[in-house]
């Protein structure tokens, strides 16, 4: 996946200047930055959300600038957002059924979606992953919110996306919970690539391959946890020391 | 759908029983009240239509009225002034509505929330300045009295002036329709449906064409509401602008929130409640529109999930 000189203003306020951004496969990259650098930005013009200003979007050698987010889905990028976002009305195997569902091309009206086996069997094991199988027939809106956002992370993940997007997925935890959280992200996102949006410095040193630091829309760095605890310039802006 | 446990046993059990009880009503029944039960499962027709888009797919469209219209004047038209025959006649009620309300929706769905209700309300107001301004081929306001020849289907001769024909006639198209449209809810589709009713932008970001599914439950919706609007107008042997006016959506809001919207069977029942409470007030009422009012205030205030609620709730 990159980001090539990618540009986004609102008016008169450039919340992304010039951003590039290089994702390798099975790579996890943290993206940090202090409030308002523009990390959520990012994400939405990765997913379609916002339309970029100026600048290109490639995944999988592909241009995707200017596609919608269900065809950049369809591409195979996933996300989670900042505020928890489900399917509130609707059971935890009713969201993941959702998600597993939409990889299908055609929506016949005339069978009983339950006898769907594949989907079936798909969401059940999706929801082994998250741990959530003993609470399938809660409605989602009756978890802890810890547990929403594990299934929020199901239901991105249920889309078998070769990208994960994952917006500041320890937000409003506290710290038992942020760790209890990394771990189950440990273990349910093995091996996929990612680009994590955190503001929680402890998680991004434990989970991160690398790390781009974002300022005022733009990277103002780029490398290995390591690098980027002793870069000068990320301690003066955003580490604060 | 979380439930691996199917309840169509008893759906089949309570769904027959039921169309056994109406099959036999008209044997015990005077005319007037056939004919007025042919009414109310018309109007259950339209509301369970709506139900489809405002209870599934999260859609509060008020122009519902002008696919009913439509479907009245689809059949009305062609059999008054161009002698079609009412079978012909009847596919023109889906398929007319069909494409309008493709046409309506193709602009409407782009919009959300309180424009997409203005958006429908001023297409239905589009349709009925239309219906009552053209009466040389609507009849306006007065209308239209469609003149019926029986209805040929194989060697089956039927006749639609027959009241009793008429009203099994009519039972049969909504039971079919009823049964479709629980399939179809209970589908892959209809699980589309229900995400982007729960939440549109989730949907859109999991791959869903969100814009494209609520088109299509529009387009179901307006057939299906062109078809009651068809045995309407059969019913009444008549078809009028009136149809058409926004007011007659206002019907299948109130029938969908007091007997619970997203249910199916919520709509079913409000029709039957509401139209019944009508009935018998306008004996000793002239503004039963204001006992009706009371009576969807209640509602929302006391079980904001309608009388389908009310009685899981109770069962829990």
């Amino acid at each position: 996946m990159a980001v090539q000189e990618v540009s986004k203003s609102f008016g008169g306020l450039l919340a992304v200047n010039n951003a590039n951004l290089s994702i390798k496969k099975g790579e996890l990259r943290a993206l940090i930055g202090p409030n308002g650098a523009g990390k959520t930005t990012l994400l939405n013009l990765i997913t379609g959300i916002y339309p970029v200003s100026q600048g290109q979007i490639l995944f999988k050698n592909r241009e995707i600038t200017r596609l919608s987010p269900d065809r950049i889905s369809h591409q195979g990028i996933s996300r989670t957002m900042q505020i928890t976002s489900l399917f509130s009305g609707l059971t935890v195997f009713e969201n993941i059924w959702a998600a597993v569902q939409s990889r299908k091309k055609f929506f016949n009206p005339f069978i009983r979606a339950i006898k769907w086996q594949d989907v079936r069997t798909k969401t059940y094991q999706m929801l082994e992953l998250t741990g959530l199988q003993d609470k399938a027939e809660l409605i989602c809106s009756e978890l802890a919110y810890g547990e929403q956002r594990i299934l929020e992370m199901g239901i991105a993940l249920s889309t078998d996306p070769d990208l994960l997007l994952l917006d500041e997925p320890t937000a409003g935890l506290n710290t038992q919970e942020s760790i209890a959280l990394v771990k189950k992200m440990r273990a349910m996102l093995s091996g996929q690539t990612i680009i994590l949006v955190e503001h929680d410095m402890g998680v991004v040193m434990e989970l991160a391959d690398r790390i781009s630091v974002l300022h005022y829309g733009e990277i103002l760095a780029e490398g290995s946890p390591e690098e980027i605890k002793n870069n000068e310039k990320v301690k003066k802006v955003y580490l604060g020391y | 759908m979380s439930s691996p446990q199917p309840k169509s046993a008893g759906f089949i059990l309570g769904f027959s029983m039921v169309i056994a009880v109406l099959i036999a009503v008209p044997f015990f029944v005077d005319l007037f009240y056939q004919t007025f039960l042919t009414e109310v499962l018309v109007w259950v027709l339209f509301a369970v239509s709506f139900d489809l888009i405002f209870g599934y797919t999260g859609l509060l469209s008020f122009g519902q009225a002008l696919f009913f219209g439509l479907g009245a004047y689809s059949i009305a038209i062609p059999v008054s002034k161009f002698g079609l025959g009412p079978g012909p006649a009847f596919l023109l009620a889906i398929i007319i509505p069909m494409l309008f309300a493709w046409f309506v929706g193709y602009f409407s769905v782009k919009l959300s929330g309180i424009h997409f209700v203005i958006i429908t309300l001023i297409f239905a107001l589009i349709g009925s300045t239309i219906g009552e301004t053209w009466p040389s081929l609507t009849g306006g306001a007065d209308g239209l009295t469609v003149p019926f020849s029986p209805l040929q289907i194989g060697p089956l001769k039927i006749d639609l002036t027959d009241i009793k024909t008429n009203y099994y006639l009519v039972l049969i198209v909504v039971a079919l329709c009823f049964l479709l449209l629980r399939r179809m809810v209970q589908s892959p589709l209809g699980k589309v449906f229900i995400a982007i009713r729960e939440n549109e932008d989730r949907a859109r970001l999991i791959g869903y064409n969100v814009q494209r599914y609520k088109l299509l439950a529009f387009v179901i919706a307006g057939g299906l509401s062109g078809i009651a609007g068809g045995l309407y107008g059969i019913t009444l042997k008549y078809a009028s602008a009136n149809f058409l006016h926004w007011g007659v959506s206002g019907h299948a809001v109130v029938y969908t929130i007091v007997g619970g919207m997203g249910t199916l069977f919520g709509p079913v029942l409000g029709t039957g409640i509401i139209m019944s409470l009508e009935h018998y007030l306008v004996n000793y009422l002239q503004g039963t529109d204001l006992v009706i009012g009371i009576v969807l205030v209640f509602m929302v205030l006391v079980a904001p999930k309608g009388l389908v609620g009310l009685l899981q709730r109770k069962g829990k």
